[in-house]
């Protein structure tokens, strides 16, 4: 039916240089990298989270500036986890992880931006609140 | 019924051949195989690789449905309704150990499968073992934090604002309790029938679920408790 | 014991449920003892209930479709029907149970009825298109399809046990809280659609997978179908977006069963998140019925015009930039709700321009048929009849895309006729097309043209007959989902509109007596080579019904329309290509992980309706254990011998050479 054959990979174990691979796989290896990728992402991680808790609760900075500095390290944390623990990279057998993701991200974005931006319009032709309560009974 | 198979492509082959205003095709020259991983010109990906990006792409999926119960918490976050606001809510201290707690079974998640690459059955357990207790000790503050608030009155029913918190936090919680569930299980199935391939692939499911709750929960601390504590 | 449930379920004292279940019932008993008495059990559950195998799941997805097509059918002859005698009038039909016709047509024309289909056609065609043996997970699919069967299955109980929701098919609070609506009717939806909304994620994780990391060897992205491209966008929009609808709908529930204030009109609740929500879900979903559709429609006109698809790239362009877009359009269905001009005008200007992607399309499939030799089968005129309708339909879109045009156009007929242009004329008319085109593949035999022809012709005329009136009545200004009309000057348009009705009856009984005379000439209309319609992609390569493992060798692809450059080779050469080695393959074991699932879900989803929580609590844990023991199995595959592998292909390879040596005899060959 074809002029050179050619069959299923045959299940198993056996991964391929060329081969993609799904987010926080890789060839089996000596155990240390994973210990390795493990000991920074938990080093990075606590060092963000401890500074979140410890913005959080003063007025080193501009105070407006404060939850937008939240949502920095918030991400920055994500990224931590998403590289450490995750291991997603940029390499080429991490390509389709990477899309997925991208994909996933710019749902939660359209979602979440989305309704806040739509529900809190919803106010835009209605009477002041002033008025409003002006008119209960 | 007469056979009208070949004859018209022998037509097309006789008029046309390949297409005549070349409208339909690639530049590529036929059998140039294109390199490179990600372009699945070597075939169907291993079952290892499959089982992964599948349950990637559910986890996705698992986030939107997280993103819907943020975005309900943002829009009614002012919602009280003469009831409590977010600052009354919060509590720093059981928000810290529940954020080092679920930190820490993350890393010795991480920890358990690297046991696992190397198939070492006693550290896997170990290290999942740990990851489970762990995550018990953050439901156990967050199940306490909840009988405190409803002590206090602070029930989902009270008012929108309530609801939506309840919501998004019980939400975490729940995918807490069920993966829990999944780590015993996977414990029970690692005791019995050892690094089977399908085991390992559970155990990379696990992994990156776990991982995502622990990313899920960034998104909580900061976003419902940090953010809005600051009156 | 039994929570809300009591006689009182049972709808005594309204004839028209009462009787068409009695008539259900007995149906299905009947059919029950027809399988008993022919000993039919061990085939049925052998080779379908428990199949894994993404051709059978794709086929039983199909027949679910087909089924409850014609019980939405059924609700839609009743509400043309009660609009037509209602005038000045009653009608035959209670308000109270016209809402619930017009809820229960709507929910399962598009969840119950459109979806399966499509979801059926994926499954069936993906993995033969790709040159694969099956999805990725092919015990995941079984589950998914019998989830969704799950969620039909409580639909259909309800219109003998309680009542469903009337409140439209998106259960707007509200009117759908508790306070409004007590009873079951709410729940009935509710659960129903949470449950096949996990079928349907299922196998939009699967097909996204699939396509993405399981192709045969050489079929790189830009060498795949289009309808696999198609396959790819819906299933991306349903992994992005059924969760959506599962958060919002789970929120409705949360209100509703434990007093929670999501969208209560009191204590800080808001309705209007709802309706944001739910279509946030609602466009990218029409988006994944409309995209398969198109895909099947690229395959026809492709083949039936004996060229390759104009424009491949741009075909694949324009579907990813229609997957993208449609997640950015949501805020039309609601313009009026009242989010300003800012808002109302991004979302008018994002759903214009998702209106050039189709555009698009369009071209490409007219400019396919330009400088070809077009075929006038039957699948041609079902595309044929799609590209003008569809091409009126969408235009009416853009229309109500402009705000202020929607303002006065919203809810009214006018949208009503819309979306049945778009839907009708886009996803049914794919799904009769594909039905016609693929059924040789699937079954083995052809179908009869000329009542085939004649479904297409009372489908087409029957439609417009129906729907055009509707926006005439939109126009003048009658809103939608009335069950009393008391403007005499609508009448004449609802009866013609009513007359549609009958041409589009006359076309479904045309439409199963070409399935009747089919099947008992399918001797005469055997399908012998596996290739009746001269296609192009690698479907076409296997016999007809394919083999459970479909290919016995994997093809290597070189270029794109993989079958039809082998055909070209075989012909020129006057002979297939060498015999291949054979090798043992690996399949799937069958399992029945799927139907017990399910069948306990389906007790939890009814339980959980009727508050009956012992009973909920006791399925759900076996529904949960039955998945945790079938972890546990350990053989889960099986070897296919090499001789059966052989055996089977050698018989393919006789057939296409007779077919090659009938061809040289009538000196056709060049």
């Amino acid at each position: 039916m074809s002029t050179s054959e050619s069959d299923s990979r045959l299940p198993g174990d056996v991964m391929d240089e060329m081969e993609d691979h799904a987010p926080g796989d890789e060839p089996p290896e000596e155990g240390s990298h994973w210990v390795r990728n493990a000991n920074y992402g938990l080093g990075f991680s606590i060092l963000l989270t401890v500074s979140a808790f410890l913005l959080a609760g003063s007025n080193i900075i501009y105070e407006p500036a404060i939850p937008v500095a939240l949502i920095v390290l918030a991400i920055a944390q994500m990224g931590v986890h998403l590289v450490f623990f995750l291991h997603i990279t940029t390499g080429p057998d991490n390509t389709n992880n990477v899309l997925a993701l991208a994909f996933g991200v710019l749902v939660v974005f359209v979602v979440v931006i989305g309704s806040v931006w739509i529900m809190s319009h919803l106010h835009e032709n209605m009477s002041p609140m002033e008025q409003l309560m002006e008119m209960q009974p | 019924m007469s056979f009208r198979g070949l004859p018209a492509s022998l037509e097309a082959i006789r008029r046309v051949r390949e297409d005549p205003h070349r409208l339909g095709h690639r530049a590529h020259a036929p059998g140039e195989p294109i390199e490179g991983a990600g372009h699945g010109t070597t075939g169907p990906a291993s079952k290892r690789i499959l089982v992964g990006y599948g349950f990637w792409i559910f986890l996705l999926s698992d986030i939107v449905i997280f993103s819907c119960f943020f975005a309900a918490f943002a829009v009614q976050k002012h919602a009280t309704a003469g009831g409590p606001t977010m600052s009354d809510l919060v509590e720093i201290d059981r928000l810290a150990w529940q954020t080092a707690a679920l930190l820490l079974s993350s890393y010795m998640c991480m920890l358990g499968f690297a046991a696992t690459q190397v198939r070492n059955r006693l550290w896997t357990q170990v290290f999942l073992a740990i990851t489970g207790l762990l995550g018990l000790a953050f439901l156990l503050l967050e199940i306490q934090e909840f009988v405190d608030l409803a002590e206090r009155g602070f029930t989902p029913q009270r008012s929108g604002m309530l609801t939506a918190f309840f919501g998004l936090v019980g939400l975490h919680g729940l995918h807490v309790a069920v993966g829990g569930l999944w780590l015993a299980t996977m414990m029970a199935q690692v005791q019995v029938k050892g690094f089977r391939r399908e085991i390992v692939h559970r155990l990379i499911c696990f992994n990156l679920f776990w991982h995502a709750l622990d990313i899920v929960w960034i998104g909580i601390f900061t976003i419902v408790y940090l953010i809005p504590s600051r009156p | 014991m039994f929570g809300k449930l009591d006689w009182s379920a049972i709808p005594l004292s309204q004839p028209l449920p009462l009787i068409t279940s009695f008539v259900l019932i007995l149906i299905v008993i009947g059919l029950l003892i027809l399988i008993t008495v022919k000993k039919w059990w061990p085939y049925l559950w052998h080779e379908w209930i428990t199949s894994v195998d993404h051709k059978r799941i794709g086929v039983m997805y199909c027949l679910l479709g087909v089924l409850m097509l014609i019980r939405g059918f059924a609700d839609a002859i009743m509400m043309r029907t009660q609009q037509a005698a209602a005038i000045n009038a009653a009608g035959y039909l209670t308000p109270e149970h016209y809402n619930q016709i017009f809820t229960a047509h709507g929910t399962i024309m598009i969840l119950f009825g459109a979806m399966p289909l499509v979801l059926g056609f994926m499954n069936y065609l993906v993995p033969l298109q790709l040159g694969v043996r099956d999805v990725a997970f092919p015990t995941f699919n079984s589950v998914g399809f019998w989830l969704t069967a799950s969620g039909a299955l409580l639909v259909n109980v309800s219109l003998f046990i309680g009542e469903f929701a009337r409140t439209g098919w998106l259960p707007y609070p509200p009117l759908s809280e508790t306070a409004y609506t007590p009873g079951v009717g709410v729940d009935y939806y509710l659960w129903a659609v949470q449950i096949s909304g996990i079928g349907t994620l299922i196998t939009g994780i699967n097909i996204v997978t699939t396509i993405l990391k399981m192709r045969c060897p050489g079929m790189s992205y830009l060498r795949m179908p289009v309808f696999c491209w198609t396959a790819l966008a819906s299933c991306l929009l349903i992994v992005a977006t059924f969760p959506i609808l599962t958060a919002a709908l789970a929120m409705l529930t949360l209100d509703r069963y434990v007093d929670w204030n999501y969208f209560t009109n009191t204590a800080g609740g808001n309705p209007m998140m709802f309706v944001n929500l739910v279509w946030a879900w609602g466009h990218p979903e029409v988006y994944i019925l409309v995209l398969p559709a198109f895909g099947i429609f690229s395959e026809i006109f492709s083949t039936f015009s004996g060229k390759p698809l104009f424009g491949y790239r741009s075909m694949v362009a324009a579907t990813l930039f229609i997957c993208i877009v449609s997640m950015l359009v949501w805020l039309h269905h609601f313009f009026t709700m009242g989010a300003g001009a800012a808002v109302n005008t991004f979302f008018g200007i994002s759903s214009s321009i998702i209106a050039v992607g189709t555009g698009v399309k369009i071209y490409n499939w007219i400019f396919t048929m330009y400088g070809g030799r077009v075929r006038f089968e039957v699948p041609m005129l079902w595309s044929l009849g799609f590209i003008f309708t569809f091409i009126i339909g969408g235009l009416t879109g853009v229309l109500l895309a402009v705000p202020p045009a929607d303002f006065l156009t919203h809810n009214s007929m006018f949208l009503v006729a819309h979306f049945h242009n778009v839907i009708v004329g886009g996803v049914v008319f794919a799904v009769f097309a594909g039905l016609e085109y693929w059924f040789p593949k699937v079954f083995g035999f052809e179908l009869h043209r000329a009542w085939g022809k004649a479904a297409f012709w009372f489908a087409f005329v029957g439609f417009w007959v129906t729907f055009a009136p509707l926006y005439v009545l939109g126009l003048l200004g009658m809103t939608r989902r009335l069950q009393h009309i008391n403007i005499p000057e609508w009448g004449p348009w609802l009866y013609v509109s009513v007359a549609g009705v009958g041409i589009l009856i006359l076309g479904v009984i045309s439409q199963v007596m070409q399935l009747v005379v089919s099947i008992r000439d399918r001797h005469k209309l055997r399908d012998v080579t596996g290739d009746p319609w001269d296609g192009r992609s690698l479907e076409w390569a296997t016999p007809s019904p394919p083999p459970f493992f479909n290919f016995a060798v994997m093809p290597n692809v070189e270029g794109e329309e993989a079958y039809w450059g082998i055909k070209l080779r075989a012909v020129e050469t006057q002979q297939l290509a060498p015999e291949p080695r054979y090798e043992p393959i690996e399949m799937p074991l069958h399992s029945g992980v799927g139907f017990f699932t399910a069948f306990f879900t389906s007790v939890f989803g009814f339980a959980m309706v009727w508050h009956i929580w012992w009973l909920a609590s006791l399925a759900l844990v076996l529904a949960i254990a039955g998945f945790v023991v079938f972890a546990w199995r350990d053989k889960h595959e099986f070897e296919v011998p090499v001789e059966e592998v052989a055996r089977v292909d050698r018989a393919r390879r006789l057939a296409r050479e007779a077919a090659l040596a009938r061809l040289s005899e009538q000196g056709a060959l060049p």
